[in-house]
């Protein structure tokens, strides 16, 4: 199915200036994002991963203007985001809408939940008194609230209460595109499943658009149709869910999905342990990004930063992969699977990093 | 003795609505050097439980009873009677506290190597250069980026899970007896999780460190936790060491809670399990078992009726359920298959099997 695309994101560029001294002169740059391309069609979940402050929720506030990229394009629905003015700005995000990844810091605790649903509502003019309440009453039942919540203040709700409170106030505006930044980490996973459902209902029933941010990777792969990885304000791997999860081939993909906790011991004695420094957004390391810390790494990814190899939609910037790629003769599963296998050898001696770190802790 | 030990704790607020019994007769113990886990719906009364014991309850919330007993040579203190001031020398030195909500605890205006170094200033009598090469020491630690440029920033500057990581670095700098840690992993990836759960594993052999575990990643508990505590409505219902929890799950709600997991590497098809109905709110629990309403196993009108004890129903393993070791298959109206997953019990690993078959 080809469909037009309803969010391009285009070599997109965010960089922080980091300032010093008294004076708070700026001395360099937290490249956050640093080229990110992808595009999602209408109706289609993108789920994004990646190690934490990587640029996943700078790639989702770039893409709604609340923070100014500084390099790329964003184009909703054929038009470009860069070059709004306020006017259609104002337009465009009642179209597309961001649940934020920390509810409590989002949501203005001096507000009732009825001011703050209102909120929107009043802002895009959308229907009179009467309506409004239908509205945000019917947003409320969706995400499992109560009606009496309105009159009460986020203080007085859980912490999963307040994010649920957080997705209705994104729904009660009926978006078509929705940036979900770890819209279910602060629930529990009986909530979570409800919410995760909730999402895909949403979807069918309204044909959103979303962009899944999430640090959970079997709902990331429950939810999504296709998944992009992030390393360091790059995009490492993108494919088709069941593809990405069947056949990985980055280096840093395969670390990430062995590390996720299980209550199945067998799983866990199979686990790849990344070493070497934390990577410094400021001073990206050369060539490829994740090299200092990938038990692969050989002399050109220290020098040469891989472009990107494409095979039946699944994209991968490594050297290694591409070369596997190659000599499988273009089967995939052959190549991640000799990959796998690499990591499984290079990773088999038990780094006792953390501990060996954690022993400075001497007051 | 255990390190810490809560005994019947009620905390309630009085809003002009009425009062709220968020937490209504909680017991917990954790003992030296181990890991607690409570898990249970959003709602339940986790953090509410753990602000009473640093008694950070906001008004208008009150501890109305039950006693905090921590260990202290010769004996123990309760926390609920100790005087304000004595208090505040407990917090952030013999109990640390990770929140739940990162921002709510950071102060938005300090840079975060002044905010760590504060912490340990406040109990610990050093000079001030060295509480900020803590600061540093504690930054690297938890494996933050660049961590010299980060003790100048303010918290708006860092990623979501570094502010996350920053409050561990806080409740850690002064190397407390107990860590109360509140969703600590929600917003780090899993290798970054996986470091930091090390991290505390470490404090714990070196130090003897105890942790109670706020969580509802069950992989986290079932990887770090000693024991587990499940709480629903205001109440402990389920208690057992981890492996023993997650092989026999007694309790319906615990059940429910297994099943509710997507598998990875399994492509689902149709809806994620959940448990039917809503979160009851504190102000209108239900009577009797206050899970029965959601239960797929519940008998009319016994469960509706008698406030199920928490008793003992296999070795170290208790459950507040008037049926626990005889569910059998799930009767009543909610219990037709749709509600509840059937387990598979092959060897030592526990999975919930989906509609489609799954694995
Ligand atoms: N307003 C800001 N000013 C300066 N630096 C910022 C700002 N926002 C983000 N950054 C920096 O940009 C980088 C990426 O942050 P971002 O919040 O996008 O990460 P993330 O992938 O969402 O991480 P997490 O999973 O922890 O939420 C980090 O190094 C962060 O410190
Ligand atoms: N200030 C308050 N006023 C009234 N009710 C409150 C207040 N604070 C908390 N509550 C109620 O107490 C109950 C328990 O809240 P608590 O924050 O302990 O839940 P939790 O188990 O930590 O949930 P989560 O997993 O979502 O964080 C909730 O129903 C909440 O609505
Ligand atoms: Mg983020
Ligand atoms: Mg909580």
């Amino acid at each position: 199915m080809t469909t037009q695309p309803l969010l391009v994101v285009e070599n997109l560029q965010t960089h922080f200036p980091v300032r010093r001294g008294l004076l708070r002169r700026v001395s360099g740059s937290v490249q956050a994002v640093d080229g990110v391309s992808f595009s999602i069609a209408k109706r289609r979940t993108l789920g994004l991963v990646g190690e934490s402050g990587c640029g996943k929720t700078t790639v989702g506030r770039s893409i709604l203007r609340l923070v100014e990229p500084t390099g790329g394009d964003v184009r909703f629905a054929g038009a470009s985001v860069r070059g709004m003015n306020a006017r259609d700005l104002r337009a465009l995000r009642r179209r597309m809408q961001i649940v934020f990844q920390d509810p409590y810091g989002s949501l203005n605790p001096r507000m009732t939940v009825r001011g703050i649903l209102e909120e929107g509502l009043v802002i895009h003019r959308m229907g009179d008194a009467r309506d409004r309440l239908a509205r945000m009453r019917r947003a409320l039942d969706r995400t499992g609230l109560t009606a009496a919540t309105l009159e009460r203040y986020p203080h007085e709700f859980s912490g999963g209460q307040r994010q649920r409170i957080a997705i209705a106030r994104a729904l009660v505006l009926e978006p078509e595109f929705l940036v979900l930044d770890e819209p279910i980490s602060a629930l529990d996973v009986s909530i979570q499943a409800q919410v995760v459902n909730l999402l895909v209902e949403l979807r069918e029933e309204l044909g959103l658009t979303y962009l899944f941010i999430s640090h959970d990777l079997s709902v990331v792969e429950y939810v999504s149709d296709d998944v992009a990885v992030m390393y360091l304000g790059r995009l490492v791997e993108r494919a088709d869910a069941a593809a990405l999860y069947r056949a990985p081939l980055h280096p840093y993909t395969l670390a990430l999905f062995s590390a996720v906790p299980t209550i199945d011991p067998a799983r866990r004695r199979r686990r790849i342990v990344l070493t070497g420094d934390v990577p410094s957004p400021s001073r990206p390391p050369r060539g490829c990004r994740f090299h200092p810390r990938c038990p692969l790494a050989e002399s050109v990814c220290r020098e040469v930063d891989p472009p990107a190899t494409t095979l039946d939609g699944h994209l991968v910037h490594c050297h290694v992969a591409a070369r596997e790629l190659e000599r499988s003769a273009g089967d995939v599963r052959a190549a991640a699977a000799s990959i796998a296998e690499a990591m499984a050898a290079a990773s088999a001696k038990p780094a006792s990093d953390a501990a060996a770190a954690s022993g400075t802790l001497k007051a | 003795m255990p390190l810490l030990e809560i005994n019947n704790l009620v905390t309630a607020f009085h809003t002009p609505a009425g009062r709220v019994p968020a937490v209504d007769g909680v017991s917990l113990s954790i003992e030296r050097g181990k890991t607690l886990g409570l898990v249970g719906e959003s709602g339940c009364g986790k953090s509410v439980t753990a602000m009473s014991i640093l008694r950070l309850v906001a008004s208008p919330g009150v501890i109305e009873s039950g006693e905090i007993l921590l260990a202290r040579e010769g004996g123990s203190v309760d926390l609920t009677q100790l005087p304000e001031p004595e208090l505040r020398k407990v917090r952030g030195g013999r109990i640390g506290m990770i929140f739940q909500e990162p921002m709510t605890s950071l102060n938005p205006v300090f840079t975060i190597g002044d905010q760590i170094a504060e912490a340990v200033l406040l109990h610990r009598a050093v000079p001030r250069a060295a509480a900020r090469a803590r600061a540093l020491e504690m930054l690297k630690l938890v494996r933050l980026a660049d961590p010299e440029q980060r003790l100048d920033e303010y918290p708006h500057q860092l990623s979501g899970g570094m502010r996350q990581r920053v409050m561990i670095a806080m409740a850690l700098a002064c190397e407390p007896d107990l860590v109360i840690a509140d969703e600590p992993t929600t917003a780090l990836d899993v290798t970054i999780q996986a470091q930091i759960l090390e991290l505390l594993s470490d404090l714990r052999r070196r130090l003897q460190t105890s942790l109670l575990l706020i969580t509802h990643d069950l992989g986290v508990v079932a990887e770090t936790c000693d024991e587990v505590a499940v709480m629903y409505a205001g109440r402990i219902v389920e208690r057992a060491p981890a492996a023993e929890l997650f092989a026999n799950p007694q309790h319906p709600y615990t059940i429910g809670l297994l099943a509710a997991r997507p598998a990875t590497g399994v492509r689902h098809e149709g809806p994620l399990r959940t448990i039917p109905g809503m979160v009851p709110l504190p102000q209108n629990f239900p009577a009797g078992c206050r899970f029965h309403p959601r239960c797929a196993y519940a008998r009319l009108p016994h469960c509706a009726g008698d406030v199920p004890p928490l008793r003992d129903i296999r070795p170290q393993h208790q459950a507040r359920c008037h049926y626990a070791g005889e569910l059998g298959p799930a009767t009543g109206e909610k219990g037709d298959a749709a509600h509840f997953p059937h387990f598979s019990n092959a060897g030592n690993e526990l999975r919930p099997l989906f509609p489609e078959g799954g694995s």
